[in-house]
């Protein structure tokens, strides 16, 4: 059999690798362990802090330790939480995703452009279309897990009282939502640096270089101009320490941010790989 | 319209200037060779043609787009050289995955991966995954992958370098077959195999053009490569010599000769040699009108 058939469109084509690459990760074994350690963290978490959150967030002796931790009135809001499962979740996953995107986005070209594997691939699509299909693939993966770590906490939380499931749901949607968006700019971040890199650990160094160094620089730059106060935005997860003080709806006032980190590190990544060497 | 055009193309890794000033115009048709020696600039001049790399100075058109353009996708495929494909992944997944960006519907894009791996003669080994074949069979796997979709222009960077002589044969069989809907660009030190297969063949330098041969102008060369079996030299050079309309003999390596004659009439020193090699009982392995590639290119 031998035919032509019309060649797809650029979205399309997007759409198909970001989907392979979802695939790619749920059924390769490295994908797997990777996986298995996650849900095995998440285990843990869930089952002693999340589980228990009910009990120690009424207690005081536990509000003295945390605003001891973080500051008086720098999580007044976290008591204010409907659901205290999802408070203690919010703030374990605030930290831990960010974290868990570094590793897991660490691979989206680094190997394959090794490898000489991308070198079969822009001969059938775009480099734009390789750029932000994988892009959207790992955000799907990441997207997929935090999700299902949301409706365990759901279920745990309901577990406990059952007329908690409507709040649940609706915390549990803000919260999703909101920590996607967080996701964004530390997997398009990945993106460039898998980009960079010739591996996934070198990528993950990378990672650790830029937070390392803009951050000292930031610190430097703030302490002789405090007035350039709003340059500490430009680094991913800025925000998140104050997103720990917010809930509901409120914590979306810092969504921008993120959103505007992540569409200015996509441009700049859609740069570069149209213009590096494959 | 013309294939590949290049204009001035050069291109510089730091100091290093790889290619210098390449002008190339092919045509559709035969397959075409490029041969060169090691560092001549061939894998850089496949990597500019497939977009993998941008040129320093120059202008690249392949079937009238620059590289790397979305009307080119699927149009060209290569076999570029030392690529692998995901060790995670079974082949047939990847050969699939990559008909489908071809536009293949998911039912028509594993038929196709199928079709192409039955070209190399690894259907067997669909279900492979690539750590589990042999350098031989991963580079057959990887040539399947260009002929995804039976695109128009094909580059094949060494095809047969590592594969044993009978895949090596089967290979040159299928570029053979296939090239009366795709062309095919060759990069091989095979000379031998590059005189089977190709009509035209470059010849890189030091990152430049030095001759473009035609293999049929060939047949007008008043030439004749000779190769014996066993047979005193001197004396088949004396005797040769004394034949009509020979201008000049000269040995080379593995009792070849080149004979340069000026003869018009066709067949008459094919004639007088077979009579002479009858009268002094020698055995001559293959006689050869013209002269050889390599002989073409480096003498």
């Amino acid at each position: 059999m031998e035919n032509n058939p019309q060649a797809n469109s650029t979205i399309k084509n997007t759409l198909l690798l970001a989907q392979f690459e979802v695939k790619k990760m749920l059924f390769n074994p490295r994908g797997l362990i990777a996986l298995i350690a996650f849900s095995l963290v998440w285990m843990l978490i869930l089952l002693y802090p999340i589980s228990g959150a009910s009990t120690f967030l009424i207690n005081p002796d536990f509000r003295t330790v945390i605003e001891g931790f973080f500051g008086i009135n720098a999580v007044s809001e976290l008591f204010e939480w409907p659901v205290a499962e999802l408070a203690v979740y919010w703030i374990a996953a605030l930290y831990l995703f960010p974290l868990f995107s570094i590793f897991v986005s660490a691979d989206q070209f680094a190997s394959d452009k090794a490898r000489g594997t991308l070198r079969f691939l822009t001969q059938r699509v775009g480099r734009d279309s390789l750029f932000f299909g994988r892009f959207i693939g790992h955000m799907l993966l990441q997207s997929l897990l935090l999700c299902l770590t949301v409706i365990a906490t759901i279920v745990l939380a309901v577990s406990r009282e059952t007329s908690l499931l409507l709040p649940a749901l609706y915390s549990g949607l803000i919260v999703s939502i909101n920590l996607i968006i967080v996701l964004l700019p530390y997997t398009a971040l990945m993106a460039i640096l898998s980009l960079y890199a010739s591996s996934a650990r070198q990528a993950t160094i990378y990672a650790i270089l830029v937070w390392a160094a803009m951050s000292i620089t930031i610190a430097i730059i703030n302490s002789y101009l405090p007035i350039i106060n709003v340059l500490k935005w430009l680094l991913p997860g800025s925000q998140i320490s104050l997103m720990i003080n917010t809930q509901g709806l409120q914590s979306f006032m810092y969504a921008p941010i993120a959103l505007i980190q992540a569409c200015a590190l996509l441009f700049a990544g859609k740069l570069y790989i149209n213009r590096s060497a494959l | 319209m013309s294939l590949v055009t290049c204009k001035g193309l050069s291109k510089s890794y730091g100091d290093k200037q790889a290619l210098k000033q390449v002008d190339i115009s092919l045509n559709a048709g035969n397959p075409i060779a490029l041969v060169g020696p090691n560092g001549a600039g061939k894998t850089t001049l496949f990597s500019l043609l497939c977009g993998y790399i941008k040129p320093t100075s120059g202008e690249i058109s392949l079937l009238g787009h620059p590289p790397g353009s979305a009307a080119l996708l699927g149009r060209i495929a290569s076999l570029p050289q030392d690529a692998q494909l995901d060790p995670n992944l079974d082949v047939l997944t990847q050969l699939s995955f990559f008909a489908s960006l071809q536009g293949f519907d998911s039912k028509a894009a594993n038929a196709e991966a199928l079709r192409v791996l039955n070209l190399v003669d690894l259907s067997d080994s669909a279900k492979h995954k690539p750590k589990s074949l042999s350098h031989g069979m991963a580079k057959r796997v990887s040539i399947a992958q260009a002929l995804i979709g039976s695109p128009e222009l094909v580059l094949l960077d060494e095809p047969t370098a590592g594969l044993d002589p009978a895949n090596a044969k089967k290979i040159r069989e299928l570029v053979k077959s296939l090239s009366a809907k795709t062309t095919f660009i060759i990069s091989s030190h095979n000379l031998d195999e590059l005189e089977k297969l190709c009509d035209q063949v470059l010849y890189l330098e030091q990152g430049q053009l030095q001759q473009s041969v035609s293999m049929s102008e060939a047949q007008h060369e008043d030439y004749l490569t000779v190769t014996m079996q066993r047979c005193a030299p001197a004396s088949l050079i004396n005797a040769v010599l004394g034949l009509a309309d020979i201008s000049a003999v000269e040995e080379r390596e593995n009792n070849q000769f080149l004979i340069k004659h000026n003869s018009q009439q066709a067949y008459a020193i094919e004639i007088a040699l077979l009579q002479l090699f009858k009268q002094n009982n020698w055995q001559y392995k293959a006689i050869l009108k013209g002269r050889t590639l390599e002989e073409k290119l480096f003498s």
